[in-house]
Protein backbone atom coordinates (compact mmCIF):
# COMPACT_ATOMS: atom_id res chain seq x y z
CA UNK A 1 0.00 0.00 0.00
CA UNK A 2 2.84 2.10 1.05
CA UNK A 3 4.76 1.66 -2.49
CA UNK A 4 1.66 2.31 -4.30
CA UNK A 5 1.32 5.41 -2.38
CA UNK A 6 4.78 6.48 -2.96
CA UNK A 7 4.31 5.79 -6.87
CA UNK A 8 1.92 8.86 -7.12
CA UNK A 9 2.21 11.81 -8.82
CA UNK A 10 0.87 15.25 -7.17
CA UNK A 11 -0.93 15.28 -10.57
CA UNK A 12 -2.06 11.60 -9.94
CA UNK A 13 -3.73 12.46 -6.34
CA UNK A 14 -4.75 15.59 -7.48
CA UNK A 15 -6.77 14.27 -10.07
CA UNK A 16 -7.75 11.59 -7.93
CA UNK A 17 -9.65 13.99 -5.35
CA UNK A 18 -11.37 16.16 -8.73
CA UNK A 19 -13.05 13.08 -9.71
CA UNK A 20 -14.00 11.47 -6.71
CA UNK A 21 -15.45 15.32 -5.53
CA UNK A 22 -17.09 15.65 -9.03
CA UNK A 23 -18.86 12.25 -9.00
CA UNK A 24 -20.01 12.47 -5.65
CA UNK A 25 -21.04 16.40 -6.35
CA UNK A 26 -22.76 14.87 -9.80
CA UNK A 27 -24.78 12.66 -7.72
CA UNK A 28 -25.98 15.05 -5.13
CA UNK A 29 -26.96 17.70 -8.14
CA UNK A 30 -28.68 14.72 -10.03
CA UNK A 31 -30.95 13.96 -7.10
CA UNK A 32 -32.05 17.26 -6.95
CA UNK A 33 -32.81 17.72 -10.44
CA UNK A 34 -34.83 14.62 -10.66
CA UNK A 35 -38.61 15.55 -11.76
CA UNK A 36 -40.01 15.86 -8.75
CA UNK A 37 -43.61 14.18 -8.17
CA UNK A 38 -46.73 15.73 -8.96
CA UNK A 39 -49.40 13.90 -6.45
CA UNK A 40 -49.35 13.01 -3.28
CA UNK A 41 -51.39 9.68 -2.80
CA UNK A 42 -52.41 8.32 0.52
CA UNK A 43 -53.32 4.94 1.27
CA UNK A 44 -55.09 3.38 4.27
CA UNK A 45 -54.81 -0.13 4.90
CA UNK A 46 -52.81 -0.42 1.84
CA UNK A 47 -55.66 1.28 -0.52
CA UNK A 48 -55.52 4.64 -1.76
CA UNK A 49 -57.90 6.32 -0.32
CA UNK A 50 -57.26 10.08 -1.66
CA UNK A 51 -55.27 11.86 -4.22
CA UNK A 52 -54.05 15.32 -4.19
CA UNK A 53 -51.87 17.30 -6.11
CA UNK A 54 -48.97 18.82 -4.81
CA UNK A 55 -49.60 22.47 -6.10
CA UNK A 56 -51.85 23.15 -4.15
CA UNK A 57 -51.14 23.81 -0.22
CA UNK A 58 -54.03 22.46 2.11
CA UNK A 59 -54.61 20.67 5.28
CA UNK A 60 -56.73 17.79 5.59
CA UNK A 61 -56.87 14.96 7.92
CA UNK A 62 -57.10 10.88 7.53
CA UNK A 63 -58.79 8.70 9.04
CA UNK A 64 -57.36 5.52 11.05
CA UNK A 65 -57.42 3.27 14.11
CA UNK A 66 -55.74 5.32 16.12
CA UNK A 67 -57.42 8.63 15.38
CA UNK A 68 -57.04 11.13 12.66
CA UNK A 69 -53.78 11.86 11.16
CA UNK A 70 -53.57 15.80 9.71
CA UNK A 71 -51.63 16.08 6.89
CA UNK A 72 -50.74 19.35 5.38
CA UNK A 73 -49.49 20.00 1.84
CA UNK A 74 -47.31 23.30 1.34
CA UNK A 75 -45.25 25.05 -1.25
CA UNK A 76 -44.60 21.44 -3.08
CA UNK A 77 -44.05 19.51 0.30
CA UNK A 78 -45.52 17.23 2.57
CA UNK A 79 -45.56 16.52 6.10
CA UNK A 80 -47.71 14.93 8.89
CA UNK A 81 -48.37 17.83 10.62
CA UNK A 82 -50.39 15.64 13.90
CA UNK A 83 -50.72 12.15 14.50
CA UNK A 84 -51.82 10.68 17.57
CA UNK A 85 -49.68 7.34 17.56
CA UNK A 86 -46.75 6.59 20.16
CA UNK A 87 -43.43 7.89 18.77
CA UNK A 88 -45.23 10.09 15.97
CA UNK A 89 -42.20 9.19 13.95
CA UNK A 90 -44.29 10.31 10.72
CA UNK A 91 -44.40 13.58 12.66
CA UNK A 92 -40.72 13.84 13.32
CA UNK A 93 -39.49 12.98 9.40
CA UNK A 94 -40.96 16.74 8.50
CA UNK A 95 -41.30 18.03 4.98
CA UNK A 96 -40.70 15.68 2.32
CA UNK A 97 -40.75 16.62 -1.45
CA UNK A 98 -40.11 12.74 -3.27
CA UNK A 99 -40.56 9.47 -1.44
CA UNK A 100 -43.00 8.38 1.36
CA UNK A 101 -44.10 8.99 4.78
CA UNK A 102 -45.01 5.84 6.39
CA UNK A 103 -47.27 5.86 9.84
CA UNK A 104 -47.58 2.11 10.63
CA UNK A 105 -49.92 2.29 13.48
CA UNK A 106 -52.16 3.97 11.90
CA UNK A 107 -51.74 2.32 8.59
CA UNK A 108 -51.99 5.17 6.79
CA UNK A 109 -49.19 5.43 3.87
CA UNK A 110 -48.28 9.31 1.89
CA UNK A 111 -46.34 8.71 -0.76
CA UNK A 112 -45.35 11.21 -3.77
CA UNK A 113 -45.59 10.12 -6.64
CA UNK A 114 -45.14 11.57 -10.33
CA UNK A 115 -48.37 11.72 -12.64
CA UNK A 116 -46.05 10.74 -15.43
CA UNK A 117 -45.37 7.19 -16.32
CA UNK A 118 -42.27 6.04 -14.66
CA UNK A 119 -41.82 3.18 -17.43
CA UNK A 120 -39.29 3.52 -18.89
CA UNK A 121 -38.94 2.76 -22.91
CA UNK A 122 -36.84 0.95 -25.06
CA UNK A 123 -33.93 -1.59 -23.70
CA UNK A 124 -34.05 -3.02 -20.44
CA UNK A 125 -30.73 -4.96 -20.35
CA UNK A 126 -28.37 -5.78 -22.61
CA UNK A 127 -26.40 -9.15 -22.15
CA UNK A 128 -23.00 -9.64 -23.14
CA UNK B 1 7.39 -3.92 -37.18
CA UNK B 2 10.09 -5.51 -36.48
CA UNK B 3 9.63 -9.73 -35.38
CA UNK B 4 10.26 -8.24 -31.34
CA UNK B 5 7.48 -5.94 -31.77
CA UNK B 6 4.92 -8.68 -33.24
CA UNK B 7 6.50 -11.34 -30.44
CA UNK B 8 5.33 -8.90 -27.98
CA UNK B 9 2.42 -7.59 -29.27
CA UNK B 10 0.95 -11.44 -29.20
CA UNK B 11 2.21 -11.63 -25.89
CA UNK B 12 0.36 -8.54 -23.94
CA UNK B 13 -2.79 -9.17 -26.39
CA UNK B 14 -2.80 -12.68 -24.57
CA UNK B 15 -2.55 -11.69 -21.52
CA UNK B 16 -4.98 -8.51 -21.98
CA UNK B 17 -7.51 -11.45 -23.73
CA UNK B 18 -7.27 -13.82 -20.53
CA UNK B 19 -7.89 -10.97 -17.73
CA UNK B 20 -11.48 -9.54 -19.96
CA UNK B 21 -12.23 -13.22 -19.96
CA UNK B 22 -11.43 -13.64 -16.59
CA UNK B 23 -13.21 -10.41 -15.39
CA UNK B 24 -16.54 -11.72 -16.72
CA UNK B 25 -16.73 -14.23 -14.53
CA UNK B 26 -16.47 -11.98 -11.77
CA UNK B 27 -19.31 -11.58 -9.87
CA UNK B 28 -20.22 -7.81 -9.27
CA UNK B 29 -22.69 -6.04 -7.43
CA UNK B 30 -23.73 -4.47 -10.60
CA UNK B 31 -24.46 -6.48 -13.17
CA UNK B 32 -22.92 -4.07 -16.53
CA UNK B 33 -19.89 -3.05 -14.13
CA UNK B 34 -16.90 -4.64 -15.21
CA UNK B 35 -13.39 -4.26 -13.37
CA UNK B 36 -11.47 -3.01 -16.33
CA UNK B 37 -8.56 -5.44 -15.54
CA UNK B 38 -7.44 -5.52 -19.17
CA UNK B 39 -7.05 -1.67 -19.11
CA UNK B 40 -3.80 -3.19 -16.91
CA UNK B 41 -2.35 -4.61 -19.86
CA UNK B 42 -3.12 -1.51 -22.05
CA UNK B 43 -1.39 0.85 -19.77
CA UNK B 44 1.82 -1.70 -18.93
CA UNK B 45 2.04 -1.87 -22.83
CA UNK B 46 1.69 2.31 -22.90
CA UNK B 47 4.50 3.03 -20.57
CA UNK B 48 6.80 0.41 -21.48
CA UNK B 49 6.10 -0.14 -25.28
CA UNK B 50 4.44 3.20 -27.08
CA UNK B 51 1.39 4.16 -28.40
CA UNK B 52 1.16 2.12 -31.07
CA UNK B 53 1.85 -1.08 -29.23
CA UNK B 54 -1.02 -0.24 -26.81
CA UNK B 55 -3.49 0.46 -29.16
CA UNK B 56 -2.75 -2.57 -31.38
CA UNK B 57 -3.26 -4.47 -28.27
CA UNK B 58 -6.66 -3.10 -27.38
CA UNK B 59 -8.17 -3.40 -30.94
CA UNK B 60 -7.13 -7.32 -31.10
CA UNK B 61 -8.26 -7.90 -27.26
CA UNK B 62 -11.52 -6.27 -28.05
CA UNK B 63 -12.35 -7.28 -31.48
CA UNK B 64 -11.11 -11.37 -30.28
CA UNK B 65 -13.11 -11.37 -26.70
CA UNK B 66 -16.10 -10.42 -28.56
CA UNK B 67 -15.57 -13.00 -31.33
CA UNK B 68 -15.21 -15.34 -28.34
CA UNK B 69 -17.95 -14.65 -26.61
CA UNK B 70 -20.53 -14.34 -29.33
CA UNK B 71 -21.27 -10.66 -29.89
CA UNK B 72 -19.31 -9.14 -32.41
CA UNK B 73 -20.55 -5.91 -34.24
CA UNK B 74 -23.51 -6.32 -31.16
CA UNK B 75 -24.48 -3.63 -29.04
CA UNK B 76 -22.17 -4.55 -26.22
CA UNK B 77 -19.30 -4.77 -29.14
CA UNK B 78 -19.80 -1.34 -30.08
CA UNK B 79 -19.78 -0.07 -26.47
CA UNK B 80 -16.88 -1.67 -25.94
CA UNK B 81 -14.52 -1.01 -28.64
CA UNK B 82 -15.92 2.70 -28.28
CA UNK B 83 -14.50 3.28 -24.90
CA UNK B 84 -11.29 0.56 -25.17
CA UNK B 85 -10.74 2.52 -28.59
CA UNK B 86 -11.18 6.36 -26.95
CA UNK B 87 -9.72 5.11 -23.53
CA UNK B 88 -7.01 4.15 -24.99
CA UNK B 89 -6.04 7.06 -27.31
CA UNK B 90 -6.90 9.30 -24.25
CA UNK B 91 -4.35 7.72 -22.07
CA UNK B 92 -2.04 7.88 -24.88
CA UNK B 93 -1.89 11.74 -25.56
CA UNK B 94 -2.45 12.17 -21.75
CA UNK B 95 0.96 10.30 -21.44
CA UNK B 96 2.30 12.58 -25.05
CA UNK B 97 1.62 15.27 -23.73
CA UNK B 98 2.57 15.24 -19.29
CA UNK B 99 5.22 13.05 -19.85
CA UNK B 100 6.08 12.47 -16.35
CA UNK B 101 3.14 15.06 -14.75
CA UNK B 102 1.02 11.37 -14.61
CA UNK B 103 1.84 8.54 -13.11
CA UNK B 104 -0.06 4.94 -13.94
CA UNK B 105 -2.52 5.89 -11.35
CA UNK B 106 -3.19 9.03 -13.30
CA UNK B 107 -3.31 7.93 -16.69
CA UNK B 108 -5.22 5.01 -15.31
CA UNK B 109 -8.03 7.50 -14.31
CA UNK B 110 -8.00 9.62 -17.67
CA UNK B 111 -8.56 6.29 -19.15
CA UNK B 112 -11.57 5.10 -16.52
CA UNK B 113 -13.09 8.70 -17.14
CA UNK B 114 -12.57 8.59 -21.27
CA UNK B 115 -14.04 4.64 -20.66
CA UNK B 116 -17.12 5.34 -18.59
CA UNK B 117 -17.67 8.86 -21.14
CA UNK B 118 -17.38 7.34 -24.36
CA UNK B 119 -19.79 4.24 -23.28
CA UNK B 120 -22.11 6.89 -21.79
CA UNK B 121 -21.72 8.87 -24.98
CA UNK B 122 -22.75 5.51 -27.27
CA UNK B 123 -25.26 3.99 -24.85
CA UNK B 124 -27.06 7.26 -25.09
CA UNK B 125 -27.50 7.97 -28.73
CA UNK B 126 -27.56 4.37 -29.70
CA UNK B 127 -29.89 2.39 -27.26
CA UNK B 128 -31.40 4.94 -24.25
CA UNK B 129 -31.76 8.40 -25.06
CA UNK B 130 -33.14 9.50 -21.68
CA UNK B 131 -30.94 12.26 -20.79
CA UNK B 132 -32.60 12.00 -17.38
CA UNK B 133 -31.44 8.20 -17.11
CA UNK B 134 -27.78 9.65 -17.97
CA UNK B 135 -27.76 12.23 -15.49
CA UNK B 136 -29.06 10.01 -12.76
CA UNK B 137 -26.47 7.28 -13.92
CA UNK B 138 -23.64 9.10 -15.09
CA UNK B 139 -22.40 10.16 -11.39
CA UNK B 140 -22.55 6.93 -9.88
CA UNK B 141 -20.63 5.02 -13.21
CA UNK B 142 -18.36 7.87 -12.95
CA UNK B 143 -17.57 7.46 -9.11
CA UNK B 144 -17.63 3.36 -9.56
CA UNK B 145 -14.86 3.87 -12.31
CA UNK B 146 -12.20 6.26 -10.34
CA UNK B 147 -12.50 3.48 -8.01
CA UNK B 148 -12.09 0.51 -10.07
CA UNK B 149 -9.20 3.10 -12.09
CA UNK B 150 -6.87 4.07 -9.09
CA UNK B 151 -6.90 -0.06 -8.15
CA UNK B 152 -5.71 -1.02 -11.88
CA UNK B 153 -3.35 1.93 -12.02
CA UNK B 154 -2.11 0.62 -9.08
CA UNK B 155 -1.57 -2.84 -9.99
CA UNK B 156 0.05 -1.26 -13.26
CA UNK B 157 2.37 0.47 -11.40
CA UNK B 158 3.43 -2.37 -9.51
CA UNK B 159 4.35 -3.86 -12.35
CA UNK B 160 5.86 -1.60 -14.49
CA UNK B 161 8.15 -0.96 -11.92
CA UNK B 162 8.64 -4.66 -11.26
CA UNK B 163 9.04 -5.29 -14.81
CA UNK B 164 11.76 -2.46 -15.19
CA UNK B 165 13.60 -3.59 -12.64
CA UNK B 166 14.03 -7.07 -14.78
CA UNK B 167 15.00 -5.56 -17.47
CA UNK B 168 17.13 -3.36 -15.60
CA UNK B 169 18.92 -6.26 -13.96
CA UNK B 170 18.63 -8.25 -17.89
CA UNK B 171 20.71 -4.95 -19.04
CA UNK B 172 23.18 -4.84 -16.26
CA UNK B 173 23.84 -8.74 -17.15
CA UNK B 174 24.35 -8.23 -20.33
CA UNK B 175 27.21 -5.74 -19.77
CA UNK B 176 29.15 -8.12 -17.09
CA UNK B 177 29.29 -10.62 -19.62
CA UNK B 178 30.17 -8.12 -21.87
CA UNK B 179 32.85 -6.74 -19.43
CA UNK B 180 35.18 -10.32 -19.37
CA UNK B 181 35.53 -10.06 -23.23
CA UNK B 182 37.06 -6.50 -23.37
Amino acid sequence: MKAVIRNTTVADRLLFIFLIAASVAGIFISREAMPKGSDVIIEIGGKTAYTFALDTDRTFSVPGPLGVTIVEIKGRKVRVKEAHCHNRLCEKQGWVARGAIVCLPNRVVISVGGKADNTPKGIDAITG
Amino acid sequence: MQLQDKYRIAVLSAYALALHGIETLVPTPIPWMRLGLANIVTLVALVLYGFRTAMTVTLIRVILASLFTGTFLGPSFVLSFGGGVTSTAAMGLTFLVFRDMFGPVGLSLVGAFFHNAAQLTLAYFLFIQRIEAMFVIGPVILLIGTLTGVANGAVSGLLIKNLLKKEGAKIQNDNEDAEPAQ
